[in-house]
């Protein structure tokens, strides 16, 4: 009789004398309800971290008297969120209106079924892991555009459009930066996607679909600088202006998991999930540290964009996807797909004997890396042309304006 | 007869999405409703993929379907104003489609379905397929010389097509 | 299956490849040439579907069976055999012309993505003449259609141009849903997609107390084949549609969607619902054959009888268009000879009859589209005195509605006599006897339209109508085309039609 531990719980189940049908479907609930708490419970933390984290660049010191360094802080929020009175506004569709901030969260948490935490330990390895993120994913816009009609406001319906032109446009180079990993690993699924990386990470191989990944994700997160759907000064609160009580706390609270479930996604698809040293040893406790230490990168370096950089425009947002992102992420997919084929015919690709060495993964990783060089730098190139040029136009409207001015002072 | 076991129940569940959502389709008042139901309806398909052991399929019912023209649907409704404010949910001809859509349904069950497929229909003694294709599969399928690569690819042509002449259409074409 | 042979396979869809690099250069050219160059697209689109349409003719290019011993390639999917390359042909020219009749069009000809739309609809049209399979057929017929409803909504800002694409979008897709109905019942019936493939599964000995499924699958397909060759009752969207819509896009949709149309609708009753299929005591054929020949002279007498009380005239060849559905359906009704010559002949003589149709409606409207351009009118009272105002241009409308009323010698002589041999031949003497009263009637309000430009005196009769190099070369060609189908020309095409047909019915197990 083995040990009883998180591995083998349906065993356990059985052996103490449960049917194996039911001990399966309690192990199954008991999988369900640690994955879908584990996000709630961390986003309580991770405001915290963000505030501070904000407060610090702000030069501020932010929460400080809710327990120790104000770590209770988001405890008393919460507290204070479901106190309140919650309010349905007159003419709103209310079945529509309280089911968005339910689906806003949910949309987030099914991502997390896929997310493999260790070699073992995995919600679902779904085939089409991959495929599956971006369609929950998707529920997303239309739980924001659900909330932004049901309310019966104008800002908040103004809103919703924005939600849908900015959250549908950047999808595409979302979905196009992600299947660059997938191409690499020959595999929609999580875990064999991260399995893929044991010779080298995905990163280091394709840097840039790595970054176009990651704006893309920011901006589906509609965080600054994409903020546009809750852009304070010009529609005051957005989509959620409505919504108070805990049901803005559903929302507040998806949000926040959205950027850690980003940062996730990108430790799982470009640098090795789970994967670091040992960890076969020790899958349980290595495993999801190894994993949220590389989130905890992406989700600081997150953290650092919101509070640093402007928002940006309505237009400038869509240009910058469809004039920049999108043909980007395009080109980037093809010229991998080309230069993988490329090494598979000269025979530069790891043998699949020893796809998970490091040392034969090097010459197949510089031919990829030299190829993402060349378009960043070619990419670098217009775009500072470009950058130059406009800065000449504005300039010279600048002078004309000043010399219309003296004119019409003469 | 049909055995009851999670399958069906199931099944049951999905089948009644998929047609309770048509219905609030056609029954509702409001057009930003009907869209919700539309997509409510077309989950329920994507619930069906999944009984079908259709993974790729459902994942994509949703992408497509719910994520992008259910979303579309409701958005240009929206925008459409006028068509949110639907006073008269039926029309003069109610009474006559209701009688050809139910006349058809009958047609249809009684003249194709059961006898086709029905307890003693012709197909009912067939077996199940039990091939179960894979989403890799699929992928070849759809690239494979002499399996379906040549529609595949004349839809990449078609949606070409559809996507210049939506702009077309869309732009304002006199500036 | 076999191995897939890509070199065997290539000549099957060379007309497509071929196409598909024509829009690729259009779109690089609309967005690297001025705005004013546009129209330099046009001349490189028909150049190049002249082009193509010649290359079926070439000696040594027919069609052989390929790997797997028929004519089936690229895994079934689409037949190449010596009647797809005729419609092909026909649908080549169709759109070359197009293009050409777009030049001068106002808010049309100096689009580059007119003519990339056209070149799309074009490759369905195509590509539909030579489906063989469920799928295949479905998606090239959308590909058709749907670059058809872009191009009917194309002039923005005109609100009849946006009713007709709308019209057309909205009948369109649901005929297309009930099209797809019928192919999902016959896919649910049989496993199979291949068109050659359902018949054989629907013969077998468990679906022999099922023809009433059968039937309501057929039904089903053919409501979606009665859109598009706007057979009555599927009519309604024809004349609103021709008459909204740009004049060079009706010419179209009148010729290439109803020639491929046809092309897939014969092959797919032959296929699917062959002469042997027997399902119970009921033979299959009968029943479609009969519902051909009603549609045949409902078609006919309804769009004659509503043509005679036109003023507009894109509306006129619209009702006159449903008429010559219902010409063309009595031979599609006239498959049911029961020899093979008989059937053989029904086939070319439906192929030969859209041959000349589409020359002379492309005709008939290339004239309509220098009229309306000059004048700004599409009414038949305004086409007074057009024969002292531009003879030539009156010559060859007259040519083109003779043709289009089976005057000889123009085309549309042959081409009506060689449709009424086959239905004579196939024993519908009735359905012949109809058909000559039709075009009798349809003689009548042709004729209208040619006194109104000879006898008919208007102001404006010092005013010659402008007309363009290029268009002069269409009409020219058009012009010839019509007249060597309908003296020499006739029964060597035909012949060749005889041919073609010869191979759609060749290598099927158990047809004759």
């Amino acid at each position: 009789m083995d040990v009883c531990s998180i591995n083998n719980i349906a065993r356990c189940l059985v052996n103490s004398g449960f049917d194996p049908a039911l001990a399966q479907f309690i192990t199954i609930l008991l999988g369900v309800v640690v994955v879908a708490s584990f996000p709630l419970v961390v986003v309580i933390f991770l405001i915290w971290v963000e505030r501070k984290f904000a407060a610090r660049i702000q030069d501020r010191i932010g929460p400080n008297r809710v327990g120790p360094y104000g770590l209770l802080q988001t405890v008393a929020d919460a507290i204070k969120l479901i106190a309140k009175e919650d309010i349905t506004p007159a003419g709103a569709d209310r079945l529509v209106y309280n089911a968005a901030p339910i689906m806003a969260v949910m949309s987030v948490l099914l991502i997390w079924a896929v997310i493999p935490f260790s070699p073992i330990h995995v919600g679902v390895d779904l085939e089409i892991g991959a495929l599956y993120f971006v369609a929950v994913a998707s529920i997303a816009t239309l739980a924001i555009m659900l909330a932004g009609w049901s309310s019966n406001n104008k800002y908040a319906l103004l809103g919703a459009f924005r939600v849908v032109a900015q959250l549908v446009s950047y999808e595409v180079p979302l979905v196009f930066a992600l299947l660059v990993p997938i191409l690499f690993a020959s595999s929609m699924s999580m875990q064999d996607i991260v399995h893929a990386q044991s010779g080298m990470w995905f990163f280091f191989m394709a840097p840039v679909a790595g970054l176009i990944f990651f704006i893309s994700s920011q901006a589906e997160t509609g965080r600054a600088p994409f903020d546009l759907l809750e852009a304070e000064s010009e529609i005051v609160a957005g989509f959620n202006i409505e919504y108070s009580g805990m049901k803005f706390g559903l929302f507040f609270a998806g949000e926040f998991m959205h950027v850690l479930t980003n940062g996730v996604l990108m430790a799982v698809l470009f640098f090795g999930g789970w994967l670091g040293p040992l960890v076969e040893q020790a899958p349980i406790i290595l495993g999801p540290l190894y994993l949220f230490a590389k989130s905890t990168f992406w989700y600081l370096l997150s953290l650092l964009i919101r509070n640093t950089v402007p928002r940006v425009r309505i237009d400038q947002l869509m240009d910058f996807n469809w004039k920049f992102l999108v043909p980007l992420s395009i080109v980037n997919f093809v010229v991998i797909a080309v230069l993988l084929r490329l090494c598979e015919a000269l025979g530069i690709a790891p043998a699949a004997a020893n796809a998970n060495d490091f040392v034969a993964n090097i010459p197949q990783t510089l031919v990829l890396l030299l190829g993402n060089a060349a378009i960043a730098a070619y990419v670098l190139n217009r775009l500072r042309r470009a950058g130059r040029e406009q800065r000449l136009a504005e300039a010279g409207r600048t002078l004309a304006a000043v010399g219309e001015k003296a004119a019409v002072a003469h | 007869m049909v055995e009851l076991n999670a399958h069906t129940v199931v099944f049951a569940i999905f089948s009644i999405i998929t047609l309770g959502g048509a219905v609030g389709v056609v029954w509702n008042r409001n057009l930003v409703s009907s869209s919700y139901w539309l997509i409510f309806s077309l989950f329920g398909v994507a619930g069906l993929f999944v009984l079908l052991s259709a993974p790729f399929l459902a994942a994509v019912q949703v992408l497509v379907y719910i994520g992008a023209v259910g979303i579309l649907i409701t958005f240009s409704v929206m925008l459409t104003r006028g068509m949110t404010q639907i006073k008269d949910v039926f029309n003069r001809q109610s009474a006559a489609s209701g009688v050809v859509a139910v006349l058809l349904f009958v047609v249809l069950l009684v003249g194709v379905v059961l006898p086709v497929w029905g307890p003693s229909g012709a197909l009912s003694s067939a077996p199940a397929s039990d091939v179960v294709a894979t989403t890799a599969e699929l992928g070849v399928a759809l690239v494979d010389g002499s399996q379906y690569v040549l529609p595949f690819e004349l839809v990449s042509l078609l949606l070409t097509a559809a996507l210049l002449g939506a702009i077309v259409i869309a732009r304002d074409q006199d500036k | 299956m076999g191995e897939f042979d890509l070199l065997s396979s290539l000549p099957a869809i060379a007309p497509e490849i071929g196409l598909t690099i024509l829009i690729f250069v259009a779109v690089l050219l609309d967005s690297f040439l001025h705005e004013s160059q546009r129209k330099g697209i046009a001349y490189v689109a028909a150049l190049g579907m002249a082009a193509l349409a010649i290359v079926p003719i070439i000696p040594g290019w027919a069609p052989e069976p390929g790997p797997t011993g028929d004519y089936l390639f690229w895994g079934g999917m689409i037949r190449h055999d010596a009647l797809a390359q005729i419609f092909r042909i026909m649908v080549l020219a169709s759109g070359a012309l197009t293009c050409l009749m777009a030049v001068d069009a106002k808010r049309v000809g100096n689009k580059g993505e007119f003519y990339t739309i056209v070149l799309v609809a074009t490759l369905g049209a195509s590509l539909l003449s030579a489906s063989a399979d469920l799928i295949m057929v479905f998606v090239a017929l959308e590909t058709l259609s749907i670059a058809l409803y872009c191009l009917a909504a194309f002039k923005r800002n005109d609100s009849k141009s946006t009713e007709s694409g709308m019209k057309y979008f909205l009948f369109g897709a649901f005929s297309s849903a009930i099209m797809l109905y019928g192919f999902s019942l016959l896919y649910g019936f049989t496993g199979q997609t291949n068109l050659y493939a359902l018949a054989q599964f629907m013969g077998t000995e468990a679906f022999a107390n099922n023809a009433v499924p059968v039937l309501a699958a057929m039904v089903m397909v053919i409501v979606g084949f009665g859109f598009k060759i706007s057979a009555v009752p599927f009519h309604f969207w024809t004349p609103d549609v021709y008459e909204g819509a740009p004049t060079p896009v009706t010419a179209f949709l009148s010729v290439a969607s109803k020639a491929a149309s046809f092309a897939v609708m014969m092959r797919f009753f032959i296929a699917v619902f062959p002469n042997d299929l027997v399902i119970g005591d009921y033979v299959i054929q009968n029943f479609w054959v009969q519902f051909m020949a009603a549609a045949a002279v409902i078609s006919m007498t309804l769009g004659n009888v509503i043509a005679l009380s036109q003023k507009n005239i894109k509306r006129l060849l619209a009702y006159s268009s449903i008429a010559q559905a219902g010409y063309v359906l009595m031979g599609v009704a006239a498959l049911q000879a029961t020899t093979p010559l008989g059937a053989e002949r029904a086939v070319a003589s439906v192929g030969f009859y859209l041959f000349m149709y589409t020359f002379s409606n492309l005709l008939a409207f290339a004239v309509i589209i220098l009229f309306s351009e000059a004048t700004g009118s599409e009414t038949i009272a305004d086409l007074a005195g057009l024969n002292r105002r531009s003879p030539w241009l009156a010559l060859t409308l007259t040519i083109a509605l003779l043709s289009l009323a089976g005057v000889p010698p123009a085309a549309g002589f042959f081409g009506k006599f060689y449709l009424f041999t086959a239905a004579v031949e196939a024993d519908l003497v009735w359905l012949a006897m109809i058909g000559v009263l039709n075009a009798i009637v349809g003689l009548y309000y042709y004729l209208v339209v040619i006194k109104v430009m000879y006898v008919d005196r208007s102001e404006d009769e010092d005013k010659p109508i402008p007309t363009s190099q290029t268009y002069r070369w269409v009409l020219g060609v058009a012009t010839l085309a019509v007249i060597i189908l309908g003296t020499v020309g006739a029964q060597v095409i035909f012949e060749w039609a005889v041919q073609g047909a010869g191979t759609l019915f060749a290598l099927l197990p158990g047809v004759f």
